[in-house]
């Protein structure tokens, strides 16, 4: 089984995560810059992280034969202090770098207007760079937090099939599942999506255009859920190619979107068909 | 400089010839060191003349030279690499090839013959040896003298005639005939001869028929892609041409048949580059080393930036570098945005030995860059730069109009734990370094596990000091049961052995 997690803080996991990830099959990851739980005072500080995602991480991340790429954004909670109004500045550098995949986590937390400022300008960052963008959805009010994001993402003029809105659930699935935008589940210990809800869903729904992801990070989460979800897939009855859609093809097809997925040596399996980006082969 | 390059055919021994020939005339090669074997015009298999006959129309068709080579290695004997040789007991077998390697040569209009005189028999002594070899070698080049085809005889390390000097004694014995000449590889001169390959060229000048290249290390007998030796090309390039040279520098990698058609590709770019900035690389950075010509090139020596430039030429990338330099030399900030889009652009496939297409290209952008903005733009592109754009700067620096002034770079990149930084970081450029940074970078590249290969000077500049850090981590790693890796153990021995610690 090989997997590509589409949404994984790698830089709140230890190396053990990372051994543990390899050895289940994770060959690729997509780190999304989001908050780090203790909330940051000054553009600096994310200029850091920001460098940290593109440099070190990539690095702990090769040591392990998993490929490493980012999102870089403004974080919906963080845009809400004036101190780290600047960091929309920076992002645009960013948006240049080669393992810079799309723009995000945009979206909502408390859907203020200085969210909203945030995420339409982020919107138009991913037009102009031509990446795809990763919306997170929020916690509170989440419907209604989802039925917004989709309406700043249709006026945005963006490609709706560049546009992923993540951490989704039974009752959010519907309203995304007809606006041609990807389908991101976030799999948790015991809190957003468990696996055989995941599996329940995909029955549902089918596979197309659905992306699973452990979204681990500093809190009580667990990289190797996407690895269970595979399981549950097949236990369910799923076939090894449904399993394969869902956990490698659907994420190298919308991250791939950017031009810049490096999977060299990544995808050996000769059966492999899908759109990722190789580069460098003169 | 006119030099004309050739390539040998016995490092395509997985190709027709008439394939290798369309390859290496496509790649712009002026010639072929044709090494008949079994598979590349068979002297004795049947219709031979018919063979040279449309082997020489091909030639002409395609431009190419040729020089006729006779290193075969199981051609004359399945059992027996190289034999038998003039030295053995059937050595009439080995002439009577030779000679008609003469006649084929005559009819190819091929520039030389090529030969040597093969490893001595345990059971044939040296006199009797020397006798056969006189012997043979008299026979063949009054046969090549009638053909007109100049006879080319290489000293070959290990073989019973290994060096100029080998070759001068028996050029003498033969009484220096004119149609005796030498077959000089360059390689060779690096390996084991005494003097600077250059003065090798200089002194062998005026009997060159033929010119065999590649790089090699001291004491290795390996024939290397350029780059992956110790030897400084340009300088030798330019004693050939001096020298008024005019036959093929054909490039002699056989065992590198496995990946020709790049390998010959990447070859004729480097000499081409070589040849075209024979000024080397004391010219450019007289302060970074004080070596006499031929001295050990660095680890890390930097191509100038139009070799640089030269071996992106076979990048396909739309014309992007061209229209990024245009820009930058316009407007020096717009290299903020090009920079980083290097990798996209030009890929990341290597142009010259250790170095890619992106790494080139971004060091290009940075030395077209006025010498008044260059270590500003540097040092801003290192700080915004993901780990691959920071090394491309750190590896460029000895290319910029900077001196000691970007030195803080190397400073920040010792600092991380990314290896590839730390190894970017100990290049020429850390010549700046002050001696304690130095010794502390190059001991946590024995902490991370980078190969000291990559360290530039570092023969010239290990000292006691290094010496004893060594040492201590010795003793650490040994009370933990555990090991130096081999470079540092090899160091540190030496270091003891001439420091006398």
């Amino acid at each position: 089984m090989r997997i590509f997690d589409p949404h994984v803080h790698m830089t709140s996991r230890t190396t053990d995560d990372y051994e543990a990830m390899a050895a289940a099959g994770v060959r690729a990851v997509v780190e999304p810059s989001f908050w780090l739980g203790q909330p940051r005072t000054s553009p600096g500080s994310f200029a850091d992280y920001f460098d940290a995602l593109i440099g070190w991480e990539p690095f702990r991340a090769g040591q392990f034969g998993i490929r490493h790429h980012a999102t870089i954004a403004l974080n919906p909670k963080e845009a809400n202090d004036p101190r780290c109004r600047e960091v929309l500045e920076l992002v645009p550098r960013y948006l240049d770098k080669d393992a810079v995949v799309a723009v995000g986590e945009i979206g909502y937390d408390s859907m203020t207007p200085l969210e909203d400022l945030a995420f339409a300008a982020q919107l138009g960052l991913a037009v102009e760079f031509d990446l795809p963008a990763l919306v997170h959805t929020p916690h509170r009010d989440k419907v209604r937090g989802t039925q917004r994001s989709l309406d700043v993402v249709k006026e945005s003029g963006i490609d709706p099939g560049r546009v992923v809105i993540d951490h989704l659930n039974e009752v959010t699935v519907e309203l995304v599942r007809d606006t041609g935008c990807w389908l991101g589940f976030s799999i948790y210990p015991d809190t957003k999506m468990s696996p055989p809800r995941m599996v329940e869903l995909l029955r549902r729904h089918g596979t197309e255009r659905m992306l699973v992801n452990s979204a681990a990070d500093w809190g009580r989460s667990d990289p190797l859920l996407t690895r269970r979800t595979g399981e549950a897939m097949l236990a369910a009855g799923f076939t090894e190619d449904d399993v394969d859609r869902v956990l490698w093809r659907n994420p190298v097809e919308f991250y791939g979107q950017s031009g810049r997925l490096d999977l060299a040596d990544a995808d050996s399996p000769a059966d492999f068909a899908g759109n990722s980006i190789k580069r460098g082969g003169a | 400089m006119n030099l004309r390059f050739g390539y040998g055919t016995n490092g395509f021994a997985n190709h027709r010839l008439g394939d290798a020939l369309a390859v290496l005339a496509d790649l712009g090669y002026d010639g072929v060191a044709l090494t008949l074997d079994h598979h590349h015009l068979d002297p004795y298999a049947p219709g031979l003349a018919r063979r040279v006959s449309g082997l020489a129309t091909r030639l002409m068709e395609l431009g190419l030279s040729v020089v006729i080579e006779t290193g075969a290695r199981y051609l004359l004997d399945p059992r027996r690499k190289h034999a038998p040789t003039l030295l053995h007991d059937e050595r009439e077998v080995r002439l009577d090839f030779l000679l008609r390697a003469v006649s084929i040569a005559a009819d190819l209009g091929a520039e030389a013959v090529s030969c040597w005189s093969g490893v001595r028999p345990p059971a044939v002594d040296a006199q009797l040896a020397w006798d056969r070899l006189v012997d043979g070698c008299a026979r063949l080049t009054e046969a090549a003298s009638k053909a007109g085809v100049p006879v080319g005889f290489e000293p070959e390390p290990g073989m019973f005639v290994q060096d100029l000097a080998g070759w001068r004694t028996l050029h003498r014995a033969l009484g220096m005939p004119r149609a005796f000449g030498l077959t000089l590889d360059i390689g060779h001169c690096r390996c084991l001869e005494p003097e600077p390959v250059a003065d090798c060229v200089v002194s062998a000048a005026p009997w060159l028929v033929n010119v065999q290249i590649e790089d090699m290390r001291r004491g290795v007998h390996e024939h290397l892609e350029f780059g992956e030796g110790e030897i400084d090309f340009p300088p030798v390039l330019r004693a050939l041409a001096d020298a008024g040279y005019r036959g093929l520098v054909g490039v002699e990698l056989p065992r590198h048949s496995h990946a020709a058609p790049d390998v010959a590709r990447r070859s004729l770019t480097f000499l081409r580059a070589a040849a075209g900035q024979s000024g080397g690389t004391a010219d450019r950075a007289p302060a970074l080393g004080q070596r006499a010509p031929g001295q050990r090139r660095p680890a890390g020596a930097v191509p100038a930036p139009e070799v640089l430039r030269a071996a992106l030429a076979a990048v396909d990338d739309g014309g992007w570098l061209d229209e990024a330099l245009r820009r930058v030399a316009a407007d020096p900030s717009v290299i903020s945005r090009l920079f980083p889009a290097a990798a996209r652009r030009c890929g990341r496939a290597e142009v010259l030995p250790g170095w890619t297409a992106d790494e080139a290209a971004r060091a290009v952008l940075l030395a077209t860059l006025p010498a008044e903005r260059a270590v500003v733009q540097a040092r801003a592109l290192y700080r915004h730069g993901d780990a691959a754009e920071k090394r491309a700067v750190l590896r460029a620096l000895p290319l910029l109009p900077v001196g000691a002034s970007a030195v803080e770079l190397l400073h920040d990149a010792i600092r991380t734990n990314d290896t590839r930084l730390v190894a970017a970081a100990l290049g020429p450029y850390a010549a700046h370094l002050d001696a304690a940074a130095w010794r502390q970078a190059v001991v946590k590249c024995v902490f991370m596990g980078i190969a000291l290969a990559c360290v530039d000077d570092l023969d010239h500049r290990a000292d006691s000091e290094l010496a004893a850090m060594l040492a201590g981590v010795a003793d650490e790693r040994h009370a933990a049961g555990r090991e130096l890796p081999a470079d540092a153990a090899a160091l540190l021995a030496r270091l003891k052995a001439e420091k006398g610690i």
